[in-house]
């Protein structure tokens, strides 16, 4: 394999655009997943994260624009990239009429392996998620945590090059989302390309070398996480609950110049600063009066929250 | 679960290239075989009523009501006459639930689908896979009936050793039919009108229980646009001596309302589950 190879993007999307019955979910977006890191997408539900994963392994065609998954293009060699692709998706959708590990030598059978080959790489792989002593159980006997973990064995029955997976760990409990964690990471360490998304800002902050943030359709930052913190918040975070009758903008006003930014929702006000433990000596109590104050570090979730607005969504 | 997922309807989709209407034959097997692989764990369950089934129709039909028909139908007694219908309707039956309740339930039930659709193989692999087997599992009900007929001495002509294979063709067009309805309505209740106005006016009127000499010509016009009727004219003339032509035609028929339809379902699946 030659240099230019190796550093070819797993992924390249140009001007990628998807509607649904008239409804946009991706708005031409540009992006390119380089190889071998683990490359996350963040956004609030309807973003258009699954519908941008579901065009790059095959389960929804292209709208408009350019769309070129290992170096081939989505809607002529569909076939080929997803024979070096696996993927995990949101929903759990195992074969519940065969056992654990039957699920993964069909799975090869799937990708043209026969049973023979596949039930040894069937057995290894229920190894390494943690599984083996569920391998003749049926899927409905495991719990949330396992099914999870037999959707990434079964997404590695093929050895992909990229593997996508779509909310790996939603609803699961923090030991189960521990486990699939430290499996993500073992796979990035071997070099395959983690494409994934999530709603958790610390599986994000974690798992991911890159992160692209997108809301309604179009992509509103990208970086790696902690520049992507730095450019948009600051370093620090000042919470504050205001008491009833405390103006907000003149208090504002009052820290002209000392803010990086801040979000305002009802009595709660967040302030974006480099030195938000000096922000709050400089507040004038007897003006402003607050029920608490907390200072603390930025997080990707205050980016997350300033990019995408504190509103709820659907 | 409370309440059972409602795919809603997609229609057809855009057109497809050739390419995307020809199955690979390797990725299609895969497809049959998982299939076939969970039948496997059931079929011993499912097999005593299986032969029990064509065993009291016969008994009701063949050897009760047939004793009042002294001439018998078209110079063979009635049980004769009845006996190789019933090889094409446990085929049709068997087909019409494999292609309606079990793929719905595999496509939105289990989502399986999905899952395979983001492997290698294709819309029409997995179609044509399901296709196969909905007819191998047809031909396995057929040859239970087929046993069971013989068994009683009903079966005349050595042709009918051809009637498995003829079967699996039989069963290929019902079920290409039933995969069409499945892919195109937007939620399960719409079976209902699928077995009331399609699959049991089939049973009643394709000709296993009675002729058409006696009745209205346009009758016939209306059970031969229909594929069990081809299927009985098929496995009555195999089991009692067939006329080569007409066997002949109505394979034919098969054959090409099967080929006809193929592009309806794989549109229909594209459609809905690859937008």
């Amino acid at each position: 394999m030659t240099v230019e190879q190796q550093a070819a993007p797993a992924v390249i999307a140009r001007q990628l655009q998807k509607s649904y019955g008239g409804r946009l979910a991706v708005d031409r977006i540009d992006f390119e997943v380089p190889t071998g890191i683990c490359f996350g997408f963040l956004g609030p539900n309807g973003a258009g994260k699954t519908t941008t994963m579901k065009m790059i392994y095959g389960l929804a065609t292209v709208g408009e624009g350019e769309l070129r998954v290992l170096g081939m293009d989505v809607t002529r060699e569909r076939r080929q990239i997803k024979a070096r692709l696996g993927v995990v998706p949101q929903e759990t959708n195992l074969d519940n009429d065969l056992t654990v590990r039957e699920n993964l030598v069909m799975q090869a059978s799937y990708f043209g392996t026969d049973a023979r080959t596949a039930r040894p790489r069937a057995d290894e792989l229920l190894e390494f998620t943690l599984l083996s002593d569920r391998a003749d159980e049926r899927i409905q006997s495991l719990s949330g945590g396992m099914k999870r973990r037999l959707l990434i064995a079964r997404a590695l029955v093929n050895d992909p090059e990229l593997i996508v997976l779509d909310e790996p760990t939603t609803g699961l409990d923090p030991q189960a989302r521990i486990a699939v964690w430290r499996a993500l990471e073992r796979l990035r360490s071997r070099g395959v390309t983690l494409l994934l998304t999530t709603h958790y800002m610390e599986e994000a902050a974690r798992l991911c070398d890159r992160l692209l943030i997108m809301d309604h359709g179009r992509i509103v930052a990208e970086g790696d996480p902690a520049a992507l913190v730095r450019e948009h918040v600051g370093r620090e975070v000042l919470e504050l609950r205001l008491e009833p009758g405390c103006d907000a903008e003149a208090l504002i006003a009052s820290l002209d110049g000392r803010l990086d930014g801040y979000d305002l929702t009802e009595d709660a006000l967040t302030l974006y600063a480099d030195d938000a433990e000096g922000l709050l000596q400089a507040l004038d109590n007897d003006r402003f009066p607050t029920d608490s104050a907390l200072v603390r570090h930025a997080t990707l979730e205050d980016v997350f929250l300033r990019l995408t607005g504190r509103s709820l969504r659907e | 679960m409370a309440m059972l997922y409602e795919p809603g309807y997609r229609g057809l989709g855009g057109p497809l290239v050739v390419r995307e209407l020809v199955p690979s034959p390797r990725h299609a097997a895969a497809i049959w075989k998982r299939n076939a692989r969970v039948f496997s764990r059931l079929w011993r369950g499912a097999l005593l009523p299986t032969f029990l089934d064509p065993f009291f129709y016969l008994l009701a039909l063949g050897f009760g009501l047939g004793t009042y028909f002294a001439h018998g139908i078209e110079g063979i007694p009635y049980k004769d006459f009845v006996a190789p219908g019933l090889i094409a309707s446990a085929a049709m039956w068997s087909s019409a639930f494999e292609t309606t309740y079990n793929v719905y339930f595999r496509m939105n039930e289990l989502r399986l689908y999905d899952n395979v659709l983001s492997t290698p193989i294709e819309v029409q692999d997995l179609v044509f896979g399901d296709l196969a087997w909905s007819a191998t599992r047809a031909t396995i009900y057929g040859c239970v009936v087929l046993i069971v007929v013989a068994a009683f001495g009903l079966v005349s002509s050595p042709w009918a050793i051809l009637i498995p294979p003829l079967v699996t063709l039989g069963a290929l067009c019902i079920s290409v039919i039933g995969y069409a309805f499945t892919t195109l309505i937007p939620k399960i209740d719409l079976y209902s009108y699928f077995f009331t106005l399609g699959i049991t006016p089939m049973f009643l009127f394709s000709g296993i229980f009675f002729p058409f000499d006696k009745l209205p010509g346009w009758v016939e016009v209306v059970a031969w646009l229909t594929p069990l009727y081809h299927l009985v004219e098929i496995t009555r003339g195999m089991a009692t001596g067939p006329d080569a032509l007409q066997i002949l035609i109505h394979t034919a028929w098969l054959a090409g309302v099967t080929a006809l339809l193929f592009p309806i379902p794989v549109r229909a699946l594209r459609a809905k589950l690859v937008p």
